[in-house]
């Protein structure tokens, strides 16, 4: 028999999992009895950064578990948006809301299956993988400038605010308060699918990619097919999101799709965190809220400042605010006899 | 015994540079083989033909019969032919288990079996009482058992190990032995071993094939190697 050798001490808990489920708990049962305290704009606004938040999950599932960094997500981000306000503004044959929100999914889930399924199958990784979508952002932002007599080119497309029809009732969305409700809703359902997700089989395997991707294909595993379809995926909720966006808002214009966009998602999920989903959503929700409300009173120092707080983040905090905290609460657990 | 892997006449050539020549080499069902020679003998760009990260520039290679030479490495891991690396290749931010996991789910073991697959491949590298810890803070003897699991997690038939030692106590170096020939024997596993400790490999009673720049130099028990005089003067440089 082998017999240990090293001291029991180095033992590091896993207690990620469970504590991920009470935070994240937490922050809905928090978000849900938001509006009986505060009312007004905030209120209004809050959705928004809901879904800003979504959009950073899709980060964090393709950077955070996957290990691969894209700046392509505000191009699937305005797909989704471009998507859900020609299928309900009357410009084409075909139409609705129900079918407008699954031509966004469907739409951004293809392109990122793709540009994938190229781009992995050819083993292009890394930095070259980054740089495609870059391109991807510039893209898309280009097309919706250019193909103006669809998306209404720099003066952007008004998309209705929908009524929703579930046979028995039907649930008007122009008051902020069901409009809340209703996204928040949603969001939480994206959340848990994502969680669920994670933990299962498919997201064990990205997490091996992520670690060692080598190895995994050395154990048989088609890395590749499962890269892309983490990269489908992200590009689906992504796109998910910004039909959502687009509802909420009312109105979608080229910048949504742009490199800028593109690279403030990385910086909400960095700072916050991408290797927890509830991590990235909150990054979402407070980074691009605060950048919101610092730009109101500095116009011109927010940026700097968001900009020293990321490479504060990446020098100092690589796992950003979840992670350390994860780390912290880890050595807590170890000191302890 | 029946015929597990054969390689025919590989050769393998890095523009002028021979790495391989004309070697060729069989393993039965639940037989160790040990390789052994100096460095730039060729061992591991062999066991990487085998296992298919490198393609021989000419030469066969069959397993079960059937010809493989032109499948890439995931094919061949999902017929059982499975490497373990020179340096320690694991999942390091992972835990021992979840390490494992990753090879059961990859062997495509069915959810119902999966805990069960789990338990016993822990126990059978040893590691159940180390099942809870990060890779990263596991000791390089331990890691070196761990991928050996990620092995048999993932069902290989067929143990590609280079230096399975390396890096190892006289103790573990010596555990490391009997696990492996306790493994091919309970699950009639073959293997392939690269080696560089000599006590290792005499520990192993396992036919040698001695390579010699590239080429298949001798072949024999250790008894025979060891009082091969010409290989004591490749390994002594007196040649």
């Amino acid at each position: 028999m082998i017999k240990p050798s090293l001291p029991v001490a180095a033992q590091s808990h896993r207690t990620r999992f469970g504590a991920e489920a009470k935070v994240a708990s937490a922050v809905f049962v928090c978000l849900a009895l938001f509006p009986l305290f505060v009312s007004g704009y905030i209120v209004y606004i809050l959705p928004q950064y809901m879904i800003f938040g979504v959009l950073a999950m899709s980060l964090a599932l393709l950077w955070g578990v996957t290990g691969i960094l894209s700046f392509g997500q505000a191009g699937f981000f305005a797909i989704g948006g471009y998507a859900i306000g020609l299928m309900t503004n009357g410009s084409l044959p075909f139409g609705g809301l129900f079918l407008g929100l699954i031509a966004a999914v469907l739409l951004g889930y293809l392109v990122a299956a793709l540009i994938g399924y190229f781009l992995f199958s050819a083993g292009v990784r890394d930095a070259y993988f980054v740089l495609v979508t870059l391109a991807l952002s510039i893209v898309v932002e280009q097309l919706s400038v250019s193909q103006s007599q669809l998306t209404g080119g720099w003066n952007g497309m008004f998309i209705m605010r929908p009524t929703i029809d579930l046979g028995f009732t039907r649930i008007e969305l122009f008051a902020d308060i069901p409009v809340y409700y209703v996204i928040l809703v949603v969001v939480g359902l994206i959340y848990t699918g994502l969680y669920a997700f994670t933990r299962s089989r498919y997201g064990k395997v990205l997490t091996g990619i992520r670690e060692n991707e080598m190895r995994l294909v050395s154990l048989g595993v088609p890395a590749a097919l499962h890269k892309t379809a983490a990269f489908a995926l992200s590009g689906a909720v992504a796109a998910l999101a910004g039909a959502l966006y687009g509802l909420h808002s009312g109105f979608v214009s080229p910048s949504i799709g742009g490199v800028l966009f593109s690279t403030e998602v990385v910086v909400w999920v960095a700072i916050a965190g991408r290797s927890s989903l509830i991590g990235a959503l909150l990054g979402g929700i407070i980074v691009s809220s605060l950048s919101n409300y610092l730009s109101a009173i500095t116009p011109t120092y927010w940026q700097l400042a968001l900009g020293l707080v990321f490479m504060v983040t990446i020098a100092f905090f690589r796992g950003g605010v979840a992670g350390t905290l994860e780390r912290f609460v880890a050595n807590r657990r170890s000191a302890q006899p | 015994m029946n015929q597990l892997l054969s390689v025919e006449k590989l050769t393998k050539r890095f523009q002028g540079l021979v790495a391989n020549e004309d070697v060729s080499f069989s393993v039965a069902e639940g037989e160790i083989r040990s390789v052994i020679g100096p460095n730039g003998a060729g061992k591991t760009t062999f066991i990487s033909m085998i296992s298919g990260h490198l393609r021989p520039t000419e030469g066969r290679i069959f397993f079960r019969g059937a010809d493989i030479t032109s499948l890439k490495v995931q094919q061949r891991a999902r017929l059982g032919i499975i490497r373990k690396f020179q340096t320690p290749s694991v999942f390091l931010g992972l835990t021992a288990r979840e390490n494992i996991e990753l090879a059961v789910i990859a062997a495509g073991t069915p959810r119902g079996q999966r805990q069960t697959r789990l338990d016993e491949v822990l126990n059978l590298v040893r590691m159940t009482a180390f099942a809870d810890r990060e890779a990263s803070v596991l000791s390089h003897g331990q890691r070196q058992w761990l991928e050996i699991g990620l092995l048999l997690g993932a069902k290989a038939q067929l143990l590609l190990l280079d230096e399975p030692t390396a890096g190892m106590t006289a103790e573990e170096t010596h555990a490391t032995g009997t696990l492996i020939r306790d493994l091919t024997q309970k699950l009639r596993l073959s293997a392939i071993i690269i080696e560089h400790d000599i006590n290792f490999i005499r520990d192993l009673q396992a036919p040698i094939t001695v390579l010699h720049l590239g080429k298949v130099f001798c072949e024999g028990s250790f008894e025979e190697v060891s009082s091969n005089t010409h290989v004591r003067n490749i390994y002594l440089g007196n040649e």
